[in-house]
């Protein structure tokens, strides 16, 4: 399992998210690091390993978010289930399909958590949320994806690969 | 084969997921969300420090660092006398109503009455917090400091800077971290009052972050400019912490109430270190509603 390099960089990733990415604004907003890896985790190996990443990630997001317990948890397991399914395959060759996955991937996790938090009683402006926050960030992981696929297929390659991965 | 027989993880990982939402919405998650907490707090102050240090780096020569110690002195110096200043005015606002109160006193003789505070501030012990982080959800407006309900921080609690300007109040706590909803967060309702007119309202945080005051009476009239305070009323906070002051104010005819847009008085992005008032003389709401 990846989980071995999985845990502290997803740990790294929520923390750098907390003290660092979100005080800061790029294009009019912030990347979701998290997010990403989970994304680019689950187009190189797969559903399962994305979810398992997704679940691990949301944890640590969910750890550092004075929100309910278990919405970040919740949307990243789905985005990794969701961007790991072999239809994804169709999108094009691994890097096209992991930049639009990235952006289809953060509107969808951008989803999830505006519905969990709909549904637990929170106010919900879906038009400002889509234009000042969800939006921004999809564009963002789509340029960011590059270097999160470059820097986790080094780790990839020094793991066991599955059968269904990216090489495919 | 194996591939297969692995289908049900996501399933189950989303069912976990799940779970965790529906225990926190029963409230018994506290313990294990403590414990995970923990994992999470020593690495999130490690890498809050470290990027400290990067932060300092770029600032190498004598004279950046002499530089920003005499702003750090004289911020100190501003901020000393814009509290001082506030402490004032509210003094003599505080003043004015006794004066008013007296005189309506003297115009109704035949009435009896009883003088009371709405709530007094009490001398409690302020634990510190250092900022750690922000919340990972962008949709909240939370900041996580680095004191927890070891150092004696609660729930409810509220949170304050060296101005005396309320940021915001605890909303969960770990052993070692606390994460304050700030004033401006969606959710936030801090029962407000202005510090001149003492027409009260409700400060309410907006979805990009700011600050509005609502439910102000049509026929109050409201200046640009003025501090905006916490009014005590509910007793969950104490009187007098600044909150910002009135930039515009609107009123629809087909609306009830006025609404402020309000100025915050601090720059949330900017604050590092911060108080938690553990304890004030609160209102006894239980023996209003015995009686």
């Amino acid at each position: 399992m990846s989980l071995y390099f999985g845990i502290p960089i997803l740990l790294v990733a929520a923390v750098l998210q907390s003290v660092w990415v979100e005080g800061i604004q790029i294009l009019g907003g912030r990347p979701d690091l998290a997010l990403l890896l989970t994304v680019t985790w689950a187009i190189i190996r797969g559903a399962n390993e994305g979810a398992v990443w997704g679940f691990v990630g949301g944890i640590f997001c969910d750890l550092l978010s004075g929100g309910a317990f278990g919405m970040w948890t919740l949307a990243l397991t789905a985005v990794g289930f969701l961007a790991g399914q072999p239809w994804v395959h169709a999108l094009g060759p691994t890097i096209i399909r992991l930049a639009l996955m990235s952006a289809l991937g953060t509107l969808f996790g951008h989803g999830m958590l505006l519905g969990t938090m709909a549904v637990l009683g929170y106010s919900i402006n879906l038009g400002r949320a889509v234009q000042t926050v969800a939006g921004p960030a999809a564009l963002l992981n789509f340029l960011l994806s590059p270097f999160a696929f470059t820097f986790l297929v080094w780790f990839h390659k020094r793991t066991q690969p599955r059968r269904g991965g990216f090489a495919q | 084969m194996r591939r297969e027989s692995g289908q049900w993880l996501p399933w189950v990982l989303l069912g976990v997921a799940l779970l965790f939402l529906l225990l926190i919405e029963a409230g018994t998650f506290g313990p294990l969300e403590s414990l995970l907490g923990q994992i999470i707090a020593p690495v999130a102050r490690g890498v809050a420090s470290i990027l400290d240090t990067f932060g300092d780096l770029g600032q190498t020569t004598q004279d950046i660092r002499e530089l920003q110690e005499q702003v750090t002195t004289l911020q100190s110096a501003n901020d000393t006398l814009i509290q001082e200043n506030f402490r004032l005015r509210e003094f003599k606002a505080e003043n004015e109503e006794l004066r008013r109160i007296l005189s309506f006193a003297q115009e109704n003789p035949t009435y009896s009455y009883i003088g009371a505070d709405v709530v007094e501030r009490g001398c409690g012990t302020y634990p510190c917090g250092t900022l750690v982080g922000q919340d990972t959800n962008p949709y909240l407006q939370y900041l996580i400091i680095n004191t927890g309900s070891r150092q004696g921080v609660a729930v409810g609690m509220p949170v304050v800077t060296s101005g005396a300007a309320l940021i915001g109040r605890v909303a969960r706590v770990s052993p070692n971290l606390a994460y304050i909803q700030l004033i401006n967060d969606p959710q936030s309702q801090i029962a407000a009052m202005l510090q001149e007119t003492r027409v009260t309202g409700m400060l309410v945080g907006t979805m990009e972050g700011g600050l509005n005051m609502i439910d102000i009476l049509p026929d109050e009239e409201v200046a640009g400019g003025e501090t905006v305070i916490t009014s005590a009323a509910g007793g969950l906070l104490p009187r007098g912490l600044i909150l910002g002051q009135v930039e515009s104010i609107s009123y629809l005819e087909s609306e009830l109430f006025q609404r402020a847009l309000i100025r915050p008085a601090i720059d949330f992005k900017r604050l590092e270190i911060v108080l938690v008032i553990t304890d004030f003389n609160r209102a006894n709401l239980q023996e209003l509603e015995e009686e």
